[in-house]
């Protein structure tokens, strides 16, 4: 209501627009037609209007005849311009790429094919979310002939859960600025936004001894090794003995007793006395923070718990379940 | 050059491609702006240029402003208004100019865009010729390539793939242009224009100072061209009267009323013409010479028909227009070479015509006197005094040359003594100034003499070159009488094609020497050109508008109708795009059409066919819907799927669609 009241037309003009974007399709691929395309003067475009204008009555004014010439032919072309910008956009077909998982406040990158299927260059498209908070939200491209070509659109995922892509727009003002045509297409893939991990987190919580093992309290020496093992996909790089790799060629790991008796369990419980939001962002952190240690961790949140392991598939459910718990 | 410019870096290419341009089109100007400002235009384009070849920031906005409150100043004194034309043209020249120093944003890129499409439209005021008309042909193209450039956001695309754009438009906008241009409703000004307008165009004036003629004959340009409806008189008869000098300062040559400017136009009270023989019609299309008569040959008893003015003869039988001729102006009259005017008696006549500038030509005034002194030459009378002087012009070795040199304060006794060279103007005043002195009245004439057919399209060229000026005398009887005392001096000059010519250049009389007729047909079809330019374009006015509407068929058009033809095709055109985009959302493949059929008949029937489901999908539908009575169709689907599918088809689609349409329907 106060919003209604302090700025009537912004409300209403954003009524309107969250009514007509609901009425459009959601369709991963779309091919740009006379019906969704649209196309409306630009400023510059009013002031090439007032220069014609002045232009015909210094024409009537001085009686040139030549004068008519120049301004009919300016107007000419100024008409082709508004058919060939409309062209522009009009039988472009667009198709996203399914998004990767995003984090949350992070600047990530929807991948966008643009194809062409006419016998002519389609110049000057940009494109970029609708209603993106970013400052130069444009990305530019042209598409060659019988071509196509892939953009990369920025966005910035504020919450994190599994949602529709942003709406997206395509504009072009080419070729003399004049109008602006642009379309609004809703893609109906979804995209995986984890939380965001917090900026600085406080060091991952100490191992619980584990069950049915010898509890020895030798925190100190966490990371100190006690032999080897063959490689097994999913140790981090710095685990692996370089040295002996490159003598017999093939590739051995680091084996920690610590990592043998105790557990890393990252609990929703003790990350802290914030609100949920808060707890998940720092539990993100501790996920990518131990996986970057190439350790063993387990999560444990309100109804789900996922066993101790390691790698990147883990990483991704871990996420995916603080993503979507 | 565009490869040249290419190998830089964008911006700076854009921008140097951008200066170019404007140069191009502030080009003609120049020779029509003061001199401070063509120099400041062209200095601030090459500093700009330096700049962005060199990459460094522009100047501040604050220079931006001192220089141009500068200029408006140096146009206030130049012009003592910033108003009118020539105000108007100096501060756009230099607004262009100095907003090519401010290219910050989008915005003063446009505002660039804009006032360049101006500035070529004021080239117009100077000139309407075809090379004028070429060169902002190129112009046009240049600024659009430039604008089109600048929306191509992407990497560094070649300029000439802007061009190439920017040619496809203009060629696809010119039917715009010649539908505007054919149909668009031709007004008169909304306002009046600034009595400016038409300076700085050559041509005969309405004084004549000694030594002014002669700066006329070498300009080559056209003043007028006249297509006669019968054959074309003889070189000697054509003279084309222009404005009656009669009164004279020593100097200077004026007409005898004061006020010859004024909207005031003298009516012929005692014109007294007489004519005689057959009339002479012509159509004239006179170039503007922003001067209120009309050239008619000598002379014009009825008023020529021009469109859009109103006529009126003086007593000296110059024909008066209502406003200067500022445009192309054609127009009809009728001539007869063998007239007579004036008062038959001397009483009846002026003063002004016998009155000399005292204390001027004492030498040619005792000439006069020693030829009325002269008992033969008494007894003979006027007609006898006449053709002694001409008589002395004949033998006394009088030259006719366009480079006399200056003459001093007694004009008539250097030419009569010193000299004895002038040009046409020299002779007539000098001529004058004798017959006066002899108490003959007499006054000086001038106009056109003479002109060239032009073999390519027959129509009769007079140029600026073909200028002249002669005398009239009195005879008491016979009234005003041509006397040309040219002629006497240098027969050549009337009658014949004979024309003095400037010394040319070194390239031009080699040419000349080796091809002299190739030349002279060069130039022949290029003033064809030139004058179908002028026929067709630069006089296309409401008339020829109107006759248009009325060869298509509207009875009484007025300027309405055009406004309503207009919108016809405005409409017309409208509806066929529209009609046009409903086609193009038609499915366009037939086989894809003729499945679409099949598929909307089933679904009628309540069979559940999903969209992109393929004939053999639907083959199995139909089967399993309707069995035995469906086989028909189904095996008909399946042909279908081979037509589309396989390798080489049995069945064209033609055969297919007569088959569905014996296929027993199953219900």
């Amino acid at each position: 209501m106060l919003t209604i009241a302090l700025n009537p037309i912004a409300y209403t003009r954003q009524r309107f627009r969250a009514w007509w974007q609901a009425r459009l399709p959601l369709s991963d691929t779309t091919t740009l037609t006379q019906r969704n395309v649209y196309i409306l003067p630009t400023r510059p475009g009013f002031m090439m209007l007032a220069t014609l204008l002045v232009l015909v009555v210094a024409s009537i004014n001085y009686q040139l005849n030549l004068g008519y010439l120049l301004t009919f032919l300016l107007a000419g072309c100024s008409v082709v311009a508004m058919h060939v910008c409309h062209a522009t956009l009009r039988g472009l077909t667009m198709n996203l790429m399914t998004p990767d998982p995003q984090f949350a406040g992070a600047s990530a990158q929807l991948r966008v094919v643009l194809t062409n299927n006419r016998n002519a260059i389609r110049n000057g498209i940009g494109l970029a979310v609708l209603d993106s908070t970013v400052d130069d939200k444009w990305v530019w491209t042209d598409v060659p002939a019988l071509g196509s070509s892939t953009v990369n659109v920025a966005f910035q995922p504020q919450r994190r859960g599994l949602h529709h892509v942003p709406p997206l727009t395509a504009e072009t003002r080419f070729p003399l600025g004049t109008f602006r045509v642009w379309t609004v297409w809703r893609p109906a893939a979804q995209v995986l936004v984890y939380p965001q991990p917090e900026a600085f987190p406080p060091p991952l919580p100490p191992g619980e001894p584990r069950a049915g093992g010898i509890a020895r309290a030798r925190l100190q020496s966490t990371g100190e090794f006690d032999g080897v093992r063959q490689y097994r996909r999913g140790d981090p790089l710095k685990v692996v003995v370089w040295k002996k790799a490159a003598k017999t060629g093939e590739l051995v790991s680091r084996d920690a007793e610590q990592a043998q008796r105790y557990e890393l369990w990252l609990d929703f419980a003790q990350a802290g006395k914030h609100d949920t939001e808060l707890r998940l962002s720092r539990l993100a952190a501790w996920v990518l923070q131990a996986d970057r240690l190439g350790m063993e961790y387990g999560l444990r949140l309100p109804g789900v718990q996922i066993a101790p392991a390691s790698g990147e598939s883990h990483k991704r459910r871990c996420l995916e379940a603080l993503a979507t718990c | 050059m565009l490869t040249r410019l290419d190998s830089l870096p964008r911006d700076t290419r854009d921008t140097l491609f951008l200066l170019a341009v404007i140069g191009w089109i502030m080009l003609p100007q120049l020779a029509h702006v003061p001199w401070w400002c063509g120099v400041l235009a062209v200095a601030v384009l090459f500093w700009r240029g330096w700049l962005a070849f060199s990459s460094r920031p522009l100047p501040r906005t604050m220079w931006l402003f001192g220089v141009l409150a500068i200029a408006v100043v140096a146009t206030l004194a130049t012009y003592r208004t910033v108003l009118g034309r020539d105000a108007g043209v100096t501060l756009i020249v230099v607004l262009l100019a100095l907003k090519t120093l401010e290219l910050r944003a989008r915005r003063d890129t446009f505002v660039v865009f804009f006032l360049g499409f101006f500035t070529m439209l004021t080239n117009f005021f100077f000139s309407q010729s075809l090379a004028t008309a070429g060169a902002m042909l190129v112009a046009l193209l240049g600024l659009l390539t430039a604008l089109v450039n600048a929306h191509m956001p992407v990497g560094k695309p070649p300029l000439i793939q802007a061009a190439r754009t920017a040619g496809w438009m203009t060629l696809l906008g010119a039917p715009v242009m010649a539908v505007l241009f054919v149909l668009f409703p031709r007004f008169g000004p909304l306002w009046g224009t600034p009595s400016d307008a038409m300076t700085g165009r050559s041509g005969l004036s309405a004084n004549m100072q000694i030594g002014n003629l002669a700066t006329l004959a070498l300009d080559d340009s056209i003043a007028m061209r006249v297509k006669f409806d019968g054959p074309t008189p003889s070189q000697s008869e054509l003279y084309f009267r222009g404005p009656v000098l009669s009164t004279f300062d020593g100097r200077e040559w004026r007409p005898l009323q004061p006020r010859f400017f004024g909207t005031r136009v003298q009516l012929a009270g005692n014109v007294q013409l007489q004519v005689s023989g057959e009339p002479v019609r012509y159509e004239v299309t006179m170039e503007p010479s922003n001067r209120p008569w009309l050239m008619v040959l000598d002379v014009a008893a009825s008023p020529p028909q021009v469109p859009g003015f109103e006529t009126a003869m003086t007593s000296e039988l110059m024909w008066l227009v209502n406003r200067p001729v500022t445009d192309l102006l054609r127009y009809r009259a009728e001539s007869y070479t063998h007239f007579r005017s004036g008062p038959r008696n001397i009483a009846a006549l002026p003063p002004e015509y016998l009155q000399l500038p005292p204390d001027r030509d004492p030498r040619t005034i005792e000439l006069a006197n020693q030829m009325r002194a002269d008992p033969q030459l008494a007894r003979g009378g006027a007609p006898a005094l006449i053709q002694a002087a001409l008589q002395r012009l004949r033998t006394g070795g009088y030259h006719y040359t366009l480079d006399p040199g200056v003459y001093g304060e007694n004009t008539a006794d250097e030419f009569w003594f010193d000299r004895k060279e002038g040009f046409c103007e020299h002779i007539a005043s000098a001529f004058v100034v004798l017959m006066r002195a002899m108490e003959i009245p007499a006054r000086v004439v001038t106009g056109y003499q003479g002109g060239e057919r032009n073999s390519v399209d027959g129509y009769w060229i007079v140029r600026q070159s073909d200028a002249h000026a002669w005398a009239e005398v009195w005879l008491a009887g016979q009234g005003w009488v041509r006397v040309d005392p040219t002629a006497a001096v240098a027969p050549g000059r009337i009658g014949s094609l004979q024309r003095l010519q400037p010394p040319r250049n070194v390239f031009a009389t080699a040419f000349g020497n080796v091809t002299p007729g190739l030349a002279q047909s060069l130039r022949s079809a290029w003033e064809a050109v030139n004058n179908a330019w002028n026929q067709r374009i630069l006089n296309y006015t409401q008339s020829r508008q109107l006759n248009l509407l009325k060869d298509i068929g509207f009875s009484a058009p007025s300027w309405e109708d055009l406004t309503f033809v207009l919108i016809g095709i405005i409409v017309f055109v409208a509806l066929a795009g529209a009609a046009w985009t409903v086609w193009d959302r038609r499915e366009h493949d037939p086989w894809l059409r003729l499945l679409n059929r099949v598929r909307r008949k089933l679904l009628a029937q309540g069979v559940d066919i999903t969209p992109a489901a393929p004939p053999r999908r639907i083959a199995t539908l139909v089967t399993a819907r309707f069995g035995e009575l469906g086989a028909p169709l189904a095996h008909w689907l399946l042909k279908m799927e081979q037509q589309r599918y396989a390798s080489a088809a049995e069945e064209s689609l033609r055969a297919l669609q007569t088959q569905l349409r014996h296929i027993h329907w199953p219900a």
